[in-house]
């Protein structure tokens, strides 16, 4: 008897990874596979799958107990919003413990590290440490919830992959649309760690650590086990859309001139408002709301009895010029948390996930980009 | 029956919160008596919510001799034999789409409407708008020259609020993309270009019986000669989203998010040409508005129905053909090989 004869209950099943782990476990003839769903009308690709969809949130127990069943193996790549991300972890962990589970699959990130790991972080020995970042600092919390329940006899895995590419992944959908958009720029020439693992590579590494007994109480970096760049990936989506023209390139030094540049939280917000002003869509959802109605409908009335000269003033103090007068970037800026993400310089090792996984990336990057295209081309992405 | 028809609402999910229940409210034809729904502080909740007058109840039965007509918006599964109670007690009856998951019984739907002499309209609520009003007419007037063939595709990532969720069970909606979103593409296009004579059709199921997407090629026969076309549906990719006919002169145009014009398109020598053909004169009121108005105006003889039983049984009795001989949507992103034996192998040798 395998682990695929028995129940698994999987979280995050409406998500990109959960959903193609689904596929997977209908590939490879998993008994039964129990799916937690939380918001119903995200579970189209799943819902083609004879797996069990069943209704339910990591924040409320009880609905887990009754989700969860007679399942001993828990995938668990469920996330939520960031009280969820450990409180939804814990719950999960103590109705698992609760009814026996006997292997705990978590789905951690090697962002456990920040999104820009620092020198040294190669190895999973490394410790983590508070990044100041929500979502990297909430991931390593469940890490260590995890690693007590691991500690409590639980059988735990911890999975830290990067970037996890694939049909259904937004890295991709979103990067090619960016593309068309013309705001993707490669910093310091692209040379950044991009960490990719290609889903089923992933998925190879959950599974392997569903089977293998010496996986209990480990922690494993999955990636690629190619050193591919940011630039590598997005010249790889560039190729998708069938261009050939370069890239706009931007300095590591431009980039942070330019956020120094930027300005403060009120001035930046009074701005950021006035610019979402400008858009029809978003003022007439405001005018529904009685009270921005009437503070909009004040400040309007007081802009048009202005001479034109002081509204065009009150306009560039505000950083709402007219569109004529917009001055254009030469060079798309990315925003804070792409810069942080793509100026990485640490490559992950995974020979801690090859020894005792016996882990093999069996999807090289060229072949995994490959089938991405074939997605997006279907998906009518591209 | 007098001039104000007297209205029971069965269901009160997603589609009568934001279609017929706006629609009900606003017709001055029709009296919302009762709210129908399992889940009382639901429909409740609705009533506040438009200001009606009306009762509520978790059971039809006991409300059927007090109405002239319902809207049977009940899960799919609930269509046929709700409709065969009410149509046998006398009540005409607007069955949101589809009107069975079985072609058999709405067959017995329509049979039992004729022998009791009541109305049985069919939730089409897209019939309504201006441009599958307009399209007809350029068809008619011969604008596009011969039909070469059509291409339809709708679909986006699925969104739909539904308070029940049955949409994602076989058994309760009777199907997945094809049943939901191309049986209104398929009854436009029956209406349009006559009977399907050949058809193709694969899908995404991978068991469950709840496809993702379809994909069908179709040839018709009817006024327009053999006319093929494909549609294709989906409720996880952003798709084009609109309906392109090519003719021999000029194509046509429905876009889904402007489904109230057509754009024509002809070539001028070497000069492209381009008009968009709209009804000045239509109301703006809602799809579900006009679909209902035309609901009471029938029931007062004095309108036709727009989208009858009848027509809905032809669609159904496609879409069952289209699961029998359904082939599955190659994905070699998702099949291509691996071997999960020979993982299991190497990860239980270390």
């Amino acid at each position: 008897m395998t682990w695929h004869d028995q129940t698994v209950f999987v979280t995050g099943a409406t998500g990109f990874i959960g959903g193609r782990i689904c596929e997977r476990l209908v590939l490879a003839g998993t008994g039964q596979v129990r799916a937690l769903v939380h918001s119903p009308h995200k579970a189209a690709r799943i819902a083609r799958l004879p797996i069990e969809l069943v209704r339910g949130s990591l924040l409320d127990r009880e609905s887990l107990r009754s989700a969860l069943g007679s399942a001993k193996i828990v995938i668990h790549c469920g996330l939520g919003n960031a009280r969820g991300i450990v409180r939804g972890t814990e719950n999960l962990l103590t109705v698992a413990a609760d009814a026996g589970v006997e292997r705990f699959i978590h789905m951690s990130t090697a962002a456990v590290y920040g999104l820009t790991p620092p020198p040294g972080s190669e190895t999973e020995d490394a410790p983590v440490r508070a990044t100041g970042d929500n979502y990297c600092d909430n991931k390593g919390r469940a890490e260590r919830v995890v690693a007590r329940f691991g500690r409590q006899g639980m059988g735990t895995v911890i999975l830290r992959p990067s970037i996890v590419y694939g049909p259904y992944s937004a890295w991709s959908t979103r990067l090619v649309h960016n593309l068309r958009q013309n705001i993707v720029a490669l910093i310091d020439g692209g040379r950044g760690a991009c960490n990719t693992v290609y889903v089923d590579n992933l998925i190879d590494a959950i599974f392997l650590a569903a089977a293998n007994e010496a996986a209990a109480g480990g922690t494993f970096f999955v990636t690629d086990g190619e050193a591919i760049t940011w630039g590598e990936f997005i010249q790889a989506h560039v190729a998708m859309l069938g261009r050939t023209d370069a890239l706009p390139e931007i300095s590591r030094t431009q980039v942070l001139a330019h956020y120094k540049q930027r300005p403060g939280l009120l001035r930046g917000s009074v701005t950021a408002t006035a610019q979402a002003l400008r858009s029809r869509q978003f003022r007439q959802l405001l005018m529904q709301i009685p009270l921005t109605q009437r503070v909009l409908s004040g400040a309007w009335d007081w802009l048009e009895s202005l001479r034109e000269d002081q509204r065009e003033w009150v306009r560039s103090r505000l950083g709402v010029r007219r569109p004529a007068t917009i001055e254009q970037a030469a060079t798309p800026i990315p925003d804070e948390v792409d810069f942080a993400t793509q100026t990485g310089s640490v490559f992950f090792r995974i020979d801690k996930a090859r020894k005792i996984l016996g882990y093999e990336p069996r999807v090289p990057f060229r072949q995994g980009t490959a089938l991405v295209e074939q997605w997006m081309r279907h998906a009518n992405y591209i | 029956m007098g001039e104000e028809i007297r209205l029971a609402i069965l269901g009160c999910g997603a589609i009568t919160a934001i279609g017929h229940l706006p629609a009900a409210a606003a017709h001055p034809g029709v009296r919302v008596l009762w709210l129908i729904d399992s889940d009382l502080a639901r429909a409740r909740s609705l009533a506040r919510q438009f200001h009606l007058d009306c009762q509520v109840a978790s059971d039809y039965k006991p409300v059927l001799p007090q109405v002239d007509a319902l809207i049977n918006a009940l899960p799919n599964h609930l269509h046929a034999p709700v409709n065969l109670e009410a149509l046998n007690a006398g009540v005409h009856v607007l069955c949101e789409k589809p009107l069975s998951t079985a072609s058999a019984d709405a067959r017995a739907c329509c049979e039992l409407a004729e022998k009791k002499d009541v109305l049985l309209a069919v939730g089409m609520n897209r019939r309504f708008s201006a441009g599958q009003r307009l399209l007809p007419i350029a068809l008619r007037e011969g604008s596009l020259g011969d039909l070469l063939g059509y291409d339809w595709s709708y679909g986006g990532v699925f969104d739909w609020q539904s308070a029940s969720g049955f949409y994602f069970s076989r058994a309760q909606a009777g199907g997945g993309a094809l049943i939901d979103f191309a049986v209104h593409l398929l009854d436009s296009l029956i209406d349009w270009f006559g009977p399907v004579a050949h058809f193709d059709y694969q899908d995404d199921d991978w068991g469950s019986g709840i496809e993702a997407n379809a994909i069908l090629e179709l040839q018709h026969s009817g006024e327009h000669g053999p006319v093929k076309g494909r549609v294709r549906v989906s409720r996880t990719y952003p798709l084009s989203n609109r309906l392109l006919i090519q003719g021999s002169k000029a194509t046509a145009e429905i876009k889904s998010d402007d489904p109230d014009s057509v754009i024509i398109q002809r070539q001028a020598g070497q000069d492209k040409l381009s008009e968009t053909l709209r009804l000045p004169d239509f109301p703006p009121t809602t799809t579900f508005y006009k679909q209902l108005d035309n609901f009471v105006e029938s029931l007062h003889g004095r309108q036709k129905l727009i989208s009858d039983g009848w027509q809905a049984v032809r669609v159904i009795e496609l879409i069952e053909q289209c699961y029998a001989h359904r082939r599955r949507i190659p994905e070699p992103w998702s099949e291509y090989p691996l071997s999960e034996v020979a993982l299991e192998t190497e990860g239980a040798r270390r």
